[in-house]
Formats: C-alpha cells, structure tokens, sequence
C-alpha cells in the first residue's frame, strides 16, 4: 500500500461514525413497517380460487358462445334477391259477333248506312254514360 | 460473513425475513453511515439517508442480480439516496455559509494534521470524492466503482489517477509546509 491509500484509510477511521441504538430501532421499525406493507399488496393482489375458477368458466362459456354466434352465421341460408312480381294487365277480351256487311247496295249507300249506324251506337253510348252517371249522384245523395 | 452466509441471509431477506437483512446489512451500516455523512449536509440527513437506504434495499432486495457484489448494491443505493436528498435541501436551503461546519468536519477526530478528506472534499467533485473512498476505504476493483457511478470503466480509471494526483500534491505542500515551519 503506498503512502496515500494508507493516509487516505487512516484518516477515514478518524471519522467517528456509529450508528446509534435509537437509528437502529428507527430503522427496523421502518423495515418491519415495509414488510407489512409489502405483505398486504401482495395478499390485496391475491385471489381465492374460486375466482380463477369462475374467471375460467366465463372465458370458456364466452369461447363457446362465440363459436356458436359464428357457426350460426356460417350456416344461415343466403337472402335471394327476387324482384317484385309485375303485376300483369290482362286485356279484357269483348265477345265480338262480327256480321258480315250484306253489300246489297251501292258503295255509297252502305258507306252511309254504316255512318249511321256508327252515329247511333255513338249517340247509345252516351246515353248510357248519362245513366249511369246520374244514378252515381244518386246514390251517393246530391 | 462468508458469502456462502451472506447468500444464505439474502434468501432468507427476500423472502421476508426482517432479522435475516438486519444481519446481512450489520456489516456495513457504519460504513454506510460514514460515507453518508461525507455526502450530506447534515448529520441527520445522513442518518435519513442510511434508513431510506437500507429501506428500499429490503424493498427492491428481489430485484438485486447475485453476479454484483452486495456491497456494491448498497452502495448504489445510497449513492442516489444521498444525490435525491442533496438536491432537496439544496432547493430548500440553499448553499451553507463557509462558517458553518459540515457533518464531516464534526465527526472528524481531533488530529494534530489536517484530514485528507477534507481537502479531498474540497478538491474533487462529489463524483471523484466517491470513487476515492470506494477505492481506498471500502477496498472495491475500479470494475465495481464504475457500476456503481454508472460510468465507464476507463472514466473511473482516468479519475482515479487525476485525483490521486491531486492528492498526492495537495499531500506534500502540507508535508513541505509542515517543513517550512519546521526549520522555519
């Protein structure tokens, strides 16, 4: 050991130091009040087992639930899309009785004989328009 | 204590066991407290600064890595303890004036020659002081003190030597001086 480090290991013993009993009992009281401490976080972070049971139960009863929710979907028919049906108009079909034109005249006589008539099926028509117009108020009081 | 004890102590610590710490840290409670009192501003902060340290070693001992030495664990410890509660009262009180007298110069023995680290406490800085002591009083490798400054190896080292430089000067002035007055 050269000079130095042997003055510098003298002089250090010539600081009088000593840790005093009341330090002492100061300091294992703190120690005894970290163990406390450090035994009640660790008993606060503990749990019973029937937690982890019941924590189990529910995460296999959730797993099974969505195994479920996803078969169930997988298996669900497709929605076919049909069109609206369109509604069809039926042509109501007259009963026509064609008569064939006895052309007995001349072509000028049938052509106002057919005029004729035409005027008076036309005039018939109305006729029966009115009629049933006027029994339309009728019934409906006016 | 062997360290087959010590690792005995240790196991029984982090289990819990306050008397099985109480035990491990006897060995070096007035080491501690001596270097303490080198680093506060008071004796009593000193005092504060050993149980806060001794307090958050029995808290943290778990996360203590066996490959370190213990020794060199505790002092890290009390190293940041004593830096936290310097920069408090630092804070709060500001700089002593030079007329009042430190911790350390109170618990100094009365000696007819002055203590070195006095004159090491005002030659070095607070970092260089602690490499000194853990070097020459608590007999650690330059590897451990480097651990425990959180510095590089090599920056230990450089330190190391431009104190002990300092020193060795600061050393023969006072032996020349003594000299001087001597045949003076």
């Amino acid at each position: 050991m050269d000079n130095l480090a042997k003055r510098l290991r003298e002089d250090a013993d010539l600081i009088e130091v000593a840790v005093s009993p009341e330090l002492d009992d100061r300091i294992y009281a703190s120690l005894q009040g970290a163990r406390q401490e450090a035994s009640q976080s660790v008993a606060a972070t503990r749990r019973p087992a029937s937690f982890w049971w019941a924590s189990s139960l529910t995460g296999v009863a959730a797993a099974l639930v969505l195994v479920t929710i996803v078969n169930l979907n997988e298996s669900e028919p497709e929605i076919a899309v049909t069109e609206p049906p369109v509604q069809q108009f039926s042509i109501p079909r007259f009963n026509w009785k064609p008569e064939t034109a006895m052309l007995t005249e001349s072509l000028e006589q049938e052509l106002e004989d057919i005029q004729s008539d035409l005027k008076k099926a036309e005039q018939a028509v109305k006729e029966d328009f009115d009629d049933i117009g006027v029994r339309a108020l009728s019934e409906k009081g006016l | 204590m062997g360290s087959s004890g010590e690792k005995v102590l240790i196991a029984a610590a982090k289990r819990g066991s306050v008397d099985a710490f109480t035990e491990l840290v006897a060995g070096y409670r007035d080491g501690l407290l001596r270097f303490l009192v080198t680093r506060t501003l008071s004796f009593a902060d000193a005092e504060d600064a050993l149980q806060d340290t001794l307090i958050n070693a029995y808290r943290y001992l778990k996360s203590y890595d066996p490959k370190w030495r213990f020794s060199t664990w505790l002092y890290r410890i009390a190293i940041n303890n004593a830096a936290r509660l310097r920069s408090v009262e630092t804070i709060e009180i500001g700089d002593l004036s030079d007329e009042e007298a430190g911790p350390l110069e109170q618990c100094i023995a009365a000696a007819e020659r002055e203590n070195l680290w006095l004159s090491a406490k005002n030659l070095l800085n607070d970092e260089v002081y602690a490499a000194i002591w853990l070097r020459y009083v608590e007999d650690m490798s330059v590897r451990d003190i480097s651990t425990i400054l959180e510095r590089s190896v090599s920056w230990t080292k450089v330190n190391l030597l431009r104190a002990r430089r300092q020193l060795d000067a600061d050393l023969n002035s006072e032996v020349g001086s003594n000299k001087s007055n001597a045949y003076g």
